[in-house]
């Protein structure tokens, strides 16, 4: 005893230490109640959200991921959103009064916004009083996108279509001088004139690198704009913690806009069981505060779902399905226990996953010699056949995702049904002989290289892809896995044209299949989008042809015919589109939807209280 | 004096450790880390815009001079803005050290606690049933995997198919009972997996010393158990007790803990680490290592004063 006496000033020492530590850690931390004191009156409706991953900034010009551009469109205003309930997807106004005015030559358009719209009340303005949100911000917040000092991300949507802007760029990316394809007619009327028609141009004004920025709070935060969004959206970052979570409550400034749930797409046979009919007439955002946390762990983010810490749920892992769902042909449906506690949405992603050949390899891609050329594409088409999409879809995607053949997916409206799907079935038969037709035996058949990042998932996929080549008479060791510790490295190596096979998932940006069409466009080869490096002067020309057309069914049967090259020519192994599944409580009034419409669903989110009103 | 003087020389011989450490980490970041210029580009980007980006990253300088520069960060502590997020390097790391001490130091200081109680009761009944349980169990804490050790916890303590009595995540802390309901877990899973190395460790680090002749001595003087654990065995035995704490205190501190931060969701040092690891965030990875290396010197300091406290034999000269 007497020597724990004689340490006591030590023992002292170290409890007090770890007091202070302690306190240091609570105080670093956020209570959600704490936090909204003095921001809201009375009890508050709060929704907890999980995603899967977190926003890496919260600037609008990084607004390139999902997660990103779900919590942006939250905080900040877009000239347009798509309809909260009506699929095919619908483009609507938002901040602007309508669609814009188009000149008949398609060069010039004319966007209205609205008046009386004022961004959120911050530190950045004078007095803390936000101001009105008028034209000449669009115009900084496009110029913000090029100027380089800013690492836009979203600079490709606009480069090289809006007259002078790139000359802006390359002249040094001066705000006071402006640019003549980029005016403000009057303070909320603004006028775009473009080089040549761009019918995406619309699109591209509802996706969150569009977002007004009033330059105030650029200048206020410098570098640091990124993790202190302040927009005129229907929430206010109150608290962020990039890679924890983000608390924002309601705009009160936030326009006052009834909902029309016929104009939202409201079809009681699909949205009355969720409760929608509720939120009709309310003025958005119904909920007092949003929290959203980021939670890569499926394990983590599963439990505390259940366990109510969320109370929204989206993109199931497949680990879980089984659990979840008593059937899953030929619909899903959720067991008695899952369905009595919370409402389903199922949906077919925005996007689709495929594994592209590198064309620029000349072992498998283009080859100098006519010869091998021919029989390289031979061999693409061969594996093409031994690909089972059915089982990667029962191993990988619960098989409950979309297989269909080429590059426009089932989400956009260009999309065939009546394709023949033979480019995706399963033919071992087929695969050997176009092997034995182009003379490809085990002794010459090149070294297939698949590269992936590092991951348990990804080395399964590579497995089965190799037990298929395996089926079709590839010796084992011709089939070698490139991993890559990050998908940084990764994506490195696929940027510089490295990788000879490549496994890869597209979400869209927006719902036309030009967004698909334009990963196979040559000119947008290695280090764009265009990964399997393919360059087919006639699709090169249709691509181009097609990018000046509003959508027409000329347009559509163009795209289908790009589509048909793709399949034809055997680049890539084409496509499946996940099925995502969205869970959440029952006292939550939501659509879900974490693509297209992403983030924009979540200002119509509503609570019911214990009563169910 | 002595110790003045003494911390001082270390402190200037402890230079070249620093310079040492911070070369090899930077050589290894800069050769093999993630490449961020293409999470940075947007889609199509061109060769001008690739040389941009490069350029703003600095990948485009020498390596001496992009490594002088990190010399001069951590000079001025200033490690600028994080390359993902654009939040100042500084403020990420004064927000998420605290978090990540609050939540290790429970448990390290518990887990060695307990691991040299545990160790002297062992030891003292060597070869004994008590000893082969203990280290039985010790085994046990060592070989199931941390992860699975983290999400059992989850499931039977927080979960609302188990016990149900804790979050499962979250750091929603504004009070210390809130601290207590959200650091139980994590303490516990931590407790449970470190227990065991710490109980062997210490165990072998006592039973060498039972064996000495002052030990044999004093238990010939009938000394009774417990002041021959704590006074005889204990005491000469903190030399190697206090180098094993105070080598893991740096790596606690700022590299935090990966694996409980991640599945239990707090926002501390371990996490934003590896997730600039990942990402390949290199002011932040800087400024983590930069800053684990400048504690290394100090606790080789503090470890050697230590040493002189518990064993006054021993010259800091």
């Amino acid at each position: 005893m007497n020597i724990f006496l004689k340490n006591l000033k030590w023992l002292s020492g170290l409890l007090l230490l770890t007091v202070v530590m302690v306190l240091a850690g609570c105080n670093a931390a956020v209570d959600i109640d704490k936090a909204l004191e003095g921001h809201l009156q009375g009890p508050a409706k709060i929704y907890r959200h999980s995603l899967g991953g977190a926003p890496s900034s919260l600037d609008p010009v990084n607004a390139a991921t999902v997660y990103t551009n779900f919590i942006v469109v939250n905080i900040y205003d877009t000239l347009y959103r798509y309809k909260y309930l009506a699929r095919p997807y619908e483009i609507v106004p938002n901040l602007a009064v309508a669609m814009p005015e188009v000149s008949d030559d398609g060069l010039i358009y004319t966007i209205k916004i609205k008046k009386g719209v004022f961004y959120a009340d911050s530190p950045v303005f004078p007095n803390g009083k936000g101001r009105e949100v008028i034209a000449e911000d669009l115009i900084y917040s496009i110029k913000r996108h090029f100027d380089v000092a800013n690492r836009s991300q979203g600079s490709w949507l606009w480069d090289g279509k809006i007259v002078g802007l790139n000359v802006w760029k390359e002249a040094g990316s001066n705000y006071n001088q402006t640019i003549p394809g980029l005016k403000a007619v009057d303070s909320h009327t603004i006028q775009i004139t473009l080089f040549k028609p761009y019918p995406q141009l619309t699109h591209t004004f509802a996706m969150g690198f569009s977002a007004l920025v009033p330059h105030e709070a650029v200048d206020y935060y410098g570098r640091e704009f990124s993790v202190y969004p302040v927009g005129s959206g229907p929430f206010k970052m109150l608290r962020y913690e990039s890679s924890n979570y983000a608390l924002m409550i309601r705009n009160i400034k936030y326009r006052q806009e009834p909902i029309d749930l016929a104009f939202e797409g409201y079809d009681p046979k699909q949205h009355k069981q969720y409760g929608i009919d509720k939120i009709a007439g309310k003025s958005p955002p119904l909920v007092d505060a949003l929290k959203i946390d980021f939670i890569k762990e499926s394990a983590s983010k599963w439990a505390s779902f259940t366990k109510g810490s969320e109370i929204n749920y989206s993109g199931l892992p497949v680990e879980q399905v089984e659990q979840v769902l008593s059937q899953k042909q030929p619909t899903l449906i959720l067991t008695p226990e899952m369905s009595e506690k919370y409402h389903m949405f199922h949906t077919i992603e925005a996007g689709f996953v495929h594994t592209d050949f590198n064309m620029r390899d000349p072992l498998i891609g283009y080859n100098d010699d006519p010869v091998r050329n021919k029989r390289n594409k031979l061999l693409r088409c061969a594996i093409r056949s031994a690909f089972n999409w059915q089982e990667r879809n029962d191993v990988f995607y619960s098989g409950i995702a979309i297989e269909y053949p080429g590059i426009i997916p089932p989400v956009v409206p260009e999309f065939d049904p009546d394709l023949s799907n033979s480019s995706t079935l399963h033919n071992v038969n087929e695969a050997k002989r176009l092997m034995l037709e182009s003379g490809w035996t085990p002794d010459n058949l090149p070294t297939l290289v698949y590269g992936g990042v590092a991951s348990v998932s990804t080395r399964q996929i590579y497995e089965q892809f190799r037990g298929w080549m395996k089926d079709i008479g590839y010796p084992e060791e011709k089939v070698v896995f490139d991993s890559y510790a990050s998908f940084g490295d990764f994506n490195k190596a696929v940027k510089q044209a490295k990788i000879m096979i490549i496994g890869m998932g597209w979400i869209l940006d927006y719902p036309d299949a030009q967004n698909t069409l334009q990963l196979f466009y040559g000119p947008y080869g290695s280090p764009g989008s265009n990964n399997s490096n393919y360059n087919n002067p006639d699709y090169n020309r249709l691509y181009e042809q097609t990018s000046t057309m509003q959508p027409s069914t000329e347009r559509t049967q163009l795209y289908r015919k790009m589509n048909n090259m793709v399949i034809g020519d055997c680049v890539s192994i084409t496509g499946l589109s996940r099925d995502d599944i969205f869970l959440w409580h029952k006292n939550v009034i939501s659509y879900p939807d974490s693509q297209i419409l992403g983030g924009f669903h979540l200002k119509f989110v509503d609570m019911l209280d214990e009563e169910g009103n | 004096m002595e110790t003045l003087q003494y911390t001082l020389r270390k402190i200037i011989t402890g230079i070249p450790l620093i310079l040492g450490v911070t070369l090899i980490s930077f050589t290894l970041m800069v050769h093999f880390g993630p490449d961020k210029t293409y999470d940075l580009l947007g889609k199509n980007p061109t060769q001008e815009q690739i040389t941009e980006v490069r350029h703003q990253l600095g990948y485009d300088q020498s390596f001496a001079v992009r490594y002088t520069q990190y010399l001069k960060e951590l000079a001025t502590m200033d490690f600028g803005y994080s390359d993902s997020s654009g939040e100042k390097v500084s403020s990420i790391l004064i927000r998420t050290i605290p978090v990540s001490l609050a939540l290790i130091l429970p448990g390290f200081i518990l887990g060695n606690l307990l691991g040299v109680i545990l160790a002297l009761i062992a030891a003292y009944h060597r070869g004994h049933w008590i000893d082969k349980i203990i280290m039985g169990v010790s085994v046990m804490g060592m070989s199931v995997s941390f992860l699975i050790v983290i999400i059992a916890f989850q499931v039977i303590f927080s979960s609302s198919k188990g016990l149900d009595l804790f979050p499962v995540r979250g750091w929603d802390v504004y009070s210390f009972t809130d601290y207590l309901h959200y650091v139980t877990v994590p303490t516990l899973a931590s407790i449970f997996v470190s227990l065991g190395y710490n109980t062997r460790f210490y165990r072998a680090v006592i039973v060498e010393e039972m064996g000495r002749d002052h030990v044999r001595t004093a238990k010939a003087f009938g000394a009774h158990p417990i002041e021959l654990l704590f006074k005889s065995v204990l005491k000469n035995s903190l030399i190697p007790i206090i180098t094993r704490i105070m080598f893991s205190i740096p790596l606690v501190v700022i590299s935090g803990s990966l694996l409980l931060e991640s599945y239990f969701g707090i926002p501390g040092v371990g996490k934003v680490t590896y997730d600039a690891i990942i990402s390949g965030d290199q002011p932040i990875l800087k400024a983590v290592i930069g800053l684990t290396a400048i504690m290394f010197v100090f606790t080789l300091i503090i470890n050697d004063i230590l040493y002189k406290v518990v064993d006054p034999r021993i010259s800091l000269k």
